[in-house]
């Protein structure tokens, strides 16, 4: 059986050559580099070729009337088929910058390319459709709907897509069948434990083959061994060329990407 | 009710009804006087096809065994046999002769039948109408006008002017016309040319007596809109609950792609099918309770038990459901707004740990 992801098939190139997580070796190269959306980095890579690029971006909060800066100056890439897991102190700034990243947060100052777009050109409607289409989200806490079942969950963005019916169900099997839930499809999110929910999230997340999938805390609520199984689907997932991002506290699944960077007080550490 | 109402006055097919001048049928104990010269003018008229003359009187019988001092009062009404609408025959045959009546289905019930005598006199009176004369029970019928309790009878007019003293006179009288002949028109013309007495046709009875209930009609109104009014709070109340428990996953539909438009549309179905599902048990215990009410408002005196003050007009409950669907569904789009265009990133970071 196949068991690639039929993700988009930008080309894969050595994670050794991604491995860019020395954020501060390059940041100024990239705020040097932005010419109309491209970003230097040694050689010519249009920014908007990268799975997810940030420039030199900050996040400030209005609280309590006072600033809070929860992301300052931060830069960084991600290519297809890299694997990057954003660690730091609870308050560090780490699922800011993943929203940021994300599109769903939009910087005070600086950049974001998310998938092919740089995220201030687009209107609400586009940004949404791009984060159906090209990005995967998984939460902490799932978030499913009780009252649907596991594929009925993984159809909700098909759906949106309009993917016809057959084809939809097909392809929730087909993922559910991928993270290992084939034998729970019919069940709903109330009667499967937190692992099991959280690869239903997973499989969401993947439905309409994203160009790169974020993560915020997605074993935060597991055990070991659900962590464990999280992390090794993640690693298949990588594998077969999708780019990652995850937002973590959890060290073992921050060794197993191929790159970390640490975030502190909203700056990227070392 | 007004549906119901026309429906009984026309039952028998008689459009128009004459009584006394300044009064309706019997609203009150008046009578018209020569009335036999009366329905002859009427009859001669071109649009005019029958009059029906009715009088009304209470008349007490003697009931239980025979020689018995006990008596029950009856609701007799003179007719003319040929020429009535006051009652439809289940049973015998009209009063074709003196001493003959028809009754109704109480006196049935207390166990009179056909060709059984009864002896009616008018209240105050000691002995029978006419001394030693008995009426027979010639038919058992079901009496369009009468109210709950009334032990309703009829016989032939002449004998009932001649038991209660009021020779050739009618509470009122029931006109049919031809066909083709408006009934408003034709009312307009008699009351030109009979001053003297009061005419109306059904639609103007119909009008009239919904104007006495105006007041209900009313109060109703108000409930209903007090009842919308509850409904959209409710509506708008528990979808906001509801809404507000699930920000979270709202915001995570959005975050994964979800554009406000498709979320504010599934709420807003949510609201429609909790308003439609409440909407059919609302109609159901409606019903129930607009049963009940009939029975209760049937019972009061002087209201004829046919008459049905509560009638199932489908158009009118589809208006009343349509109504709670727009009500329902507009208290659903507020809270649904509100969750839709929430702050993605802060509401995430409000739900998640």
């Amino acid at each position: 059986m196949n068991r690639s992801l039929p993700v988009p098939t930008a080309a894969r190139a050595p994670r050794g050559e991604h491995a860019r997580g020395d954020a501060a070796s390059h940041a100024g190269a990239l705020v040097r580099g932005v010419v109309g959306g491209t970003v230097d980095y040694g050689r010519r890579l249009p920014a908007a070729e990268a799975a997810v690029a940030a420039v030199d971006v900050h996040r400030t909060y209005r609280q309590q009337a006072s600033d809070v800066q929860a992301v300052r100056g931060v830069s960084l890439s991600v290519e297809p088929g890299d694997f990057l897991a954003i660690t730091g102190a609870s308050g560090s700034g780490k699922s800011t910058l993943l929203h940021l990243l994300g599109g769903l947060d939009t910087p005070t100052h600086g950049e974001v390319f998310l998938a092919g777009a740089r995220v201030r050109d687009l209107s609400e409607a586009e940004l949404a459709r791009h984060r159906l289409m090209k990005v995967g989200f998984v939460f902490q806490r799932f978030h499913l709907l009780s009252m649907l079942s596991a594929r009925e969950n993984v159809e909700l963005p098909l759906s949106e897509a309009g993917v016809p019916r057959r084809e939809r169900r097909q392809r929730a099997e087909w993922l559910l069948e991928r993270v290992g839930l084939a034998h729970r499809l019919a069940h709903r999110p109330g009667e499967l434990s937190g692992g099991e929910r959280q690869r239903v999230a997973v499989a969401r997340a993947l439905a309409n083959g994203p160009r790169v999938l974020l993560a915020d805390e997605p074993t935060g609520e597991l055990d070991r061994a659900n962590s464990a199984a999280i992390l090794e689907l993640f690693t298949s997932l990588n594998a077969d060329g999708l780019a990652l991002i995850v937002a973590t506290h959890d060290m073992h699944l921050a060794e197993g990407a191929g790159r970390c960077l640490e975030l502190v007080d909203g700056r990227l550490n070392g | 009710m007004g549906r119901s109402f026309s429906e009984l006055l026309m039952a028998r097919g008689y459009a128009l009804r004459l009584s006394p001048r300044g009064t309706l049928p019997l609203d009150t104990r008046a009578t018209v006087r020569d009335v036999e010269a009366l329905r002859a003018s009427l009859l001669s008229r071109p649009g005019v096809a029958g009059v029906a003359p009715t009088l009304a009187g209470n008349l007490l019988i003697p009931f239980g065994d025979a020689g018995a001092d006990e008596t029950v009062r009856v609701f007799a009404l003179g007719i003319d046999p040929d020429e009535q609408g006051v009652y439809e025959l289940l049973e015998g045959r009209d009063p074709q002769a003196d001493l003959e009546v028809v009754i109704g289905g109480e006196l049935a019930a207390a166990g009179l039948t056909v060709g059984d005598p009864i002896r009616p006199r008018r209240p105050g009176t000691f002995a029978p109408g006419r001394a030693g004369d008995a009426f027979r029970v010639v038919g058992i019928a079901r009496f369009l006008y009468a109210s709950s309790g009334e032990r309703p009878i009829a016989m032939a007019l002449s004998e009932l002017q001649r038991l209660t003293d009021r020779p050739d006179a009618a509470s009122f009288l029931m006109v049919r016309l031809r066909p083709g002949v408006v009934p408003v028109d034709a009312a307009e013309r008699l009351r030109t040319a009979y001053p003297g007495v009061e005419v109306a046709s059904v639609g103007e009875l119909v009008e009239r007596a919904e104007a006495r209930l105006s007041y209900f009609r009313q109060l109703a109104l108000v409930l209903g809109v007090v009842s919308l009014f509850v409904a959209v709070l409710l509506v708008g109340t528990l979808m906001s609950v509801a809404i507000n428990e699930r920000y979270g996953g709202i915001a995570a539909l959005r975050a994964i792609g979800f554009p406000r438009r498709s979320l504010v549309k599934a709420l807003a179905g949510e609201g429609l099918v909790l308003c439609a599902v409440a909407g059919l048990i609302g109609l159901g215990l409606g019903l129930v309770v607009a049963q009940y009410l009939n029975g209760v408002l049937s019972d009061f005196p002087g209201l004829p038990l046919a008459v049905r003050f509560f009638v199932l007009e489908p158009g009118d409950l589809a208006t009343g459901y349509l109504a709670l669907l727009i009500a329902g569904l507009l208290a659903t789009l507020v809270p649904a707004w509100r969750a839709a265009s929430l702050d993605i990133a802060q509401t995430l970071h409000r739900e998640e740990p």
